[in-house]
């Protein structure tokens, strides 16, 4: 099996590709820099300038790009600042999933036996479990919060990594090579660790882009729903949420997050795109 | 407990004083359907026979016994199921209700002439024997864990004279007890049928006196009446009532707009201006003696410090939280009363906007960076905005506040009287009676449910005093005194007086927005 390599050529000649880049570094480049690029305190309420229209407007008082908030929040601060929260929780989330369900899927692939069958039924079982509802009953029990929510989003993600690496597992454990390394007395740990993982991971790494992308959305999703993250802090969501009151006379106040929720998730799921044709020998030409 | 209504904030408040509010009130509310249409006669297909209401308050904690309750949701609906021996309406003064008329006998007998050939829903008649056995449900064993039993200790039984006469004998003097008698508690409740169905299917199934029976409640959702032809008093002119309990403000609008309820709740502040100019919806707003507070639990550091809590006080611009947020629909208190409240002193100065002086105190008090808990209901926008803006005052000051959104009703039932609500919470309180003594004693003596640990010996010295006269010049002293006190010790941070802004249809005739939250249906019609 040959190892497949990304090609940075191919990245800059494909143009969704490099939209998907640029996007995901723009939203990258606040998260890092929120501290030097916001022009205000996102905290700092100026309640004389609430829901103040956008700086091209003629009424506005204030020229805040984007406008401000219900309590007289600058708009473009707050999202600049809510990055961090989304990628935070996006890719530690995620992370968590991976680590967790290759771990899983290896073991269950390449062992079999007891170990596959207890892994995959309780894959089964969480499938089963609506996942709105699961994360309700554990954020009412323990209240919401922003490590639960990584935390929550980690723990339930586990199983398409499990299920998709154990798959691939069950063929690569058969090829010659795998057989070769065991009949030389290769310990089995180390043929997992230096000959499977290395050709899984490129599936891995194309699932994982997806999944930064839903939980992004699922995060946005639940503190709209009011059990995300405290709302002090600037999250994409809970700005959202805040805005939809106001959506008949103060547009900009929903739709701006709303915005930086759609471009940085199509940002990650087009460059995830490219990944999986990249990687896909199947797909290559 | 009539006032107590803890109505955790919730609304765009107000409250101008009595004479603005009923101005307002009067400009903005039709006049009452002419007598030619009304739907019992000829010509009623003007009318449709439904009327849809929006609660914001929600459900009232599952039950409609009138001792099981403290909250203004269950008055704003039962006040058209139930009627008290006298009976406040919407223009906040006392009429007779099933009692004819009263008088004091002696200094301590009260004695009441009940209304004759009045029916419970069930056909069960009412007479005095309704009335004792109501204040002995209420003071007796099965009322020891009424919330409404406090406001009634001053009664110490009631006597049954003959059929349509009852003596009320007090323990002491009670200066607000015929207000009271027109409060929660005080409502006649039905001896036979709860004794023959018991209590449990009473609370989901009550009977009363009042121009609308319970047909169907279901729990969190909505309660359905249907007008009781046999009224004593004026028949309601609308067959059926839903009243749907919607607390999300953005769920509750949007069903307005859709036609889907006909008279709403609680319209949002950010909404007010939009309905105003389209002339398929009426707003309606009215002053009431609702207030709101930020309050402390005094025994957790650092508010457990005076000059915390002092700071806190000078941090915060709550005129210009009215001003904006509140879309200038409040007015600014001293005490925790509105200004049509007897015992409220309008010459004692709310706290002045100085955050210098704040930060001056913390900084003496050694409380600089101290991290405090700031509880509210999750529901209403309004409650989350003050509650943002107060975060982004305290900082300034060098207070971090940490949000806790929650539940309202998790709040008011459980989390307050558990002393888990953090250092400190957004508290709305009804204050019905019209008379500080209810709100003062329930939220500032000590062991009462949403009084998490103030206590101060002064301040109870001193309700002893205003409790125990009916001279009123002597009760005013006592709460000018009281609320100079409260200023200085400061359990809370009284923050405005409300004003309740209703919606509803242009098609909506007869319906005055009640100041109190307790609706009267009676007279409402919703044209076709």
């Amino acid at each position: 099996m040959t190892r497949k390599r990304i090609s940075l050529k191919r990245l800059v000649t494909n143009v969704p590709a490099l939209i998907g880049l640029l996007l995901v570094l723009l939203a990258v480049g606040s998260a890092v820099f929120a501290a030097h690029l916001a022009p205000h305190d996102p905290v700092a309420a100026e309640l004389r300038l609430r829901l103040d229209p956008p700086g091209w407007d003629p009424a506005s008082k204030a020229k805040y790009l984007l406008g401000a908030d219900a309590v007289g929040r600058d708009m473009l601060t707050r999202i600049i600042y809510g990055s961090r929260i989304s990628l935070m929780i996006g890719i530690a989330s995620t992370a968590i999933s991976m680590v967790l369900g290759v771990t899983l899927g290896l073991l269950s692939g390449y062992f079999g036996g007891w170990i596959e069958s207890i892994v995959m039924r309780v894959a089964d079982v969480q499938l089963a479990f609506p996942f709105i509802l699961l994360a309700l009953v554990i954020m009412a029990i323990f209240g919401g919060g922003l490590t639960k929510l990584i935390l929550i989003l980690g723990l339930t993600g586990w199983v398409s990594y499990a299920r998709l690496v154990r798959s691939q597992v069950l063929s690569v454990r058969e090829l010659d090579f795998v057989q070769a390394a065991r009949s030389l007395g290769a310990k089995d740990l180390g043929i997992i660790w230096r000959h499977i993982l290395p050709n899984v991971i490129s599936s891995v790494i194309v699932l994982s882009t997806l999944q930064v992308a839903t939980n992004i959305l699922t995060e946005a999703g639940l503190t709209f729903l009011g059990l995300g993250v405290d709302p002090s802090i600037p999250s994409w969501g809970g700005m959202l949420a805040d805005g939809r009151n106001y959506i008949t006379n103060a547009w900009w106040v929903a739709t701006f997050p709303g915005f930086a929720i759609m471009l940085t998730v199509l940002g990650v799921n087009l460059l995830g795109d490219w990944l999986r044709d990249e990687l896909d020998p199947q797909l290559r030409v | 407990m009539f006032n107590r209504g803890i109505r955790m904030l919730g609304v765009a408040a107000v409250a101008m004083s009595l004479i603005v509010s009923g101005c307002s009130g009067n400009t903005s509310t039709p006049a009452p359907a002419s007598s030619g249409a009304t739907p019992s006669q000829p010509g009623a297909a003007a009318y449709k026979d439904k009327l849809v209401i929006g609660s914001a308050l929600g459900d009232p904690q599952g039950s409609w016994d009138p001792i099981d309750t403290f909250v203004v949701a269950w008055g704003m609906v039962a006040s058209n199921i139930f009627d008290g021996l006298v009976d406040r309406g919407t223009d906040l003064k006392i009429k007779p209700g099933l009692a004819t008329e009263w008088k004091y006998t002696d200094d301590k007998t009260l004695e009441f002439k009940l209304r004759q050939g009045v029916k419970f829903h069930n056909g069960e008649p009412f007479n005095a024997d309704s009335v004792v056995f109501t204040f002995d449900r209420l003071l007796g064993p099965e009322g020891e864990k009424s919330p409404q039993r406090s406001n009634y200790t001053s009664i110490d039984k009631v006597v049954k004279v003959d059929d349509y006469t009852v003596d009320f004998k007090l323990k002491e003097t009670d200066p607000v007890l015929i207000t009271k008698l027109a409060g929660y508690g005080g409502m006649i409740v039905p001896p036979k049928y709860i004794k023959e169905v018991g209590d449990a299917a009473f609370d989901v199934k009550p009977v009363g006196t009042g121009p609308y029976k319970v047909t169907a409640y279901t729990k969190d959702s909505q309660v359905v009446l249907e007008a009781y032809p046999d009224y004593w008093g004026e028949k309601a002119k609308t067959k059926n009532v839903v009243v749907r309990f919607i607390p999300e403000d953005a769920t509750r609008i949007a069903e307005f707009q859709t036609g889907a309820i006909d008279i709403m709740q609680t319209v949002p502040v950010a909404q007010v201006k939009s309905l105003e100019s389209d002339t398929n919806y009426k707003v309606i707003k009215v002053g009431g003696p609702g207030a709101t507070a930020l309050r402390f639990d005094v025994s957790k550091a650092p508010v457990d410090k005076l000059e915390v809590r002092q700071a806190i006080a000078y941090a915060i611009d709550t005129q210009t939280i009215i001003d904006t947020i509140l879309g200038g629909n409040a007015k600014r208190i001293s005490s925790f009363q509105g200004d049509i409240s007897f015992g409220n002193n309008p010459s004692q100065q709310p706290f002045a906007y100085d955050p210098a002086k704040a930060k001056d105190l913390i900084t003496k008090a050694g409380a600089t960076g101290a991290k405090l808990d700031l509880f509210f209901s999750s529901k209403s926008t309004a409650s989350k905005e003050i509650g943002q803006a107060i975060a982004s005052y305290l900082k300034a000051v060098g207070l971090e506040v940490v949000l806790n959104p929650v539940d309202p009703q998790a709040l008011s039932s459980q989390l307050i009287p558990q002393a888990k609500a953090g250092q400190m919470h957004l508290f709305g309180w009804g204050g019905w009676t019209l008379d500080f003594d209810n709100t003062a004693f329930l939220l500032y003596t000590k062991g009462q449910m949403w009084n998490p640990s103030f206590n101060d010996p002064k301040t109870n010295e001193l309700l002893v005093k205003e409790r125990g006269t009916n001279d009123q010049k002597v009760r005013e002293q006592a709460f000018q005194e009281l609320t100079a006190r409260l200023r200085e010790t400061m359990p809370d941070v009284p923050l405005y007086q409300s004003m309740a802004v209703w919606g509803t249809s242009a098609k909506v005739d007869g319906f005055t927005a009640p100041p109190d939250d307790r609706m009267r249906l009676s007279s409402v019609v919703v044209g076709k």
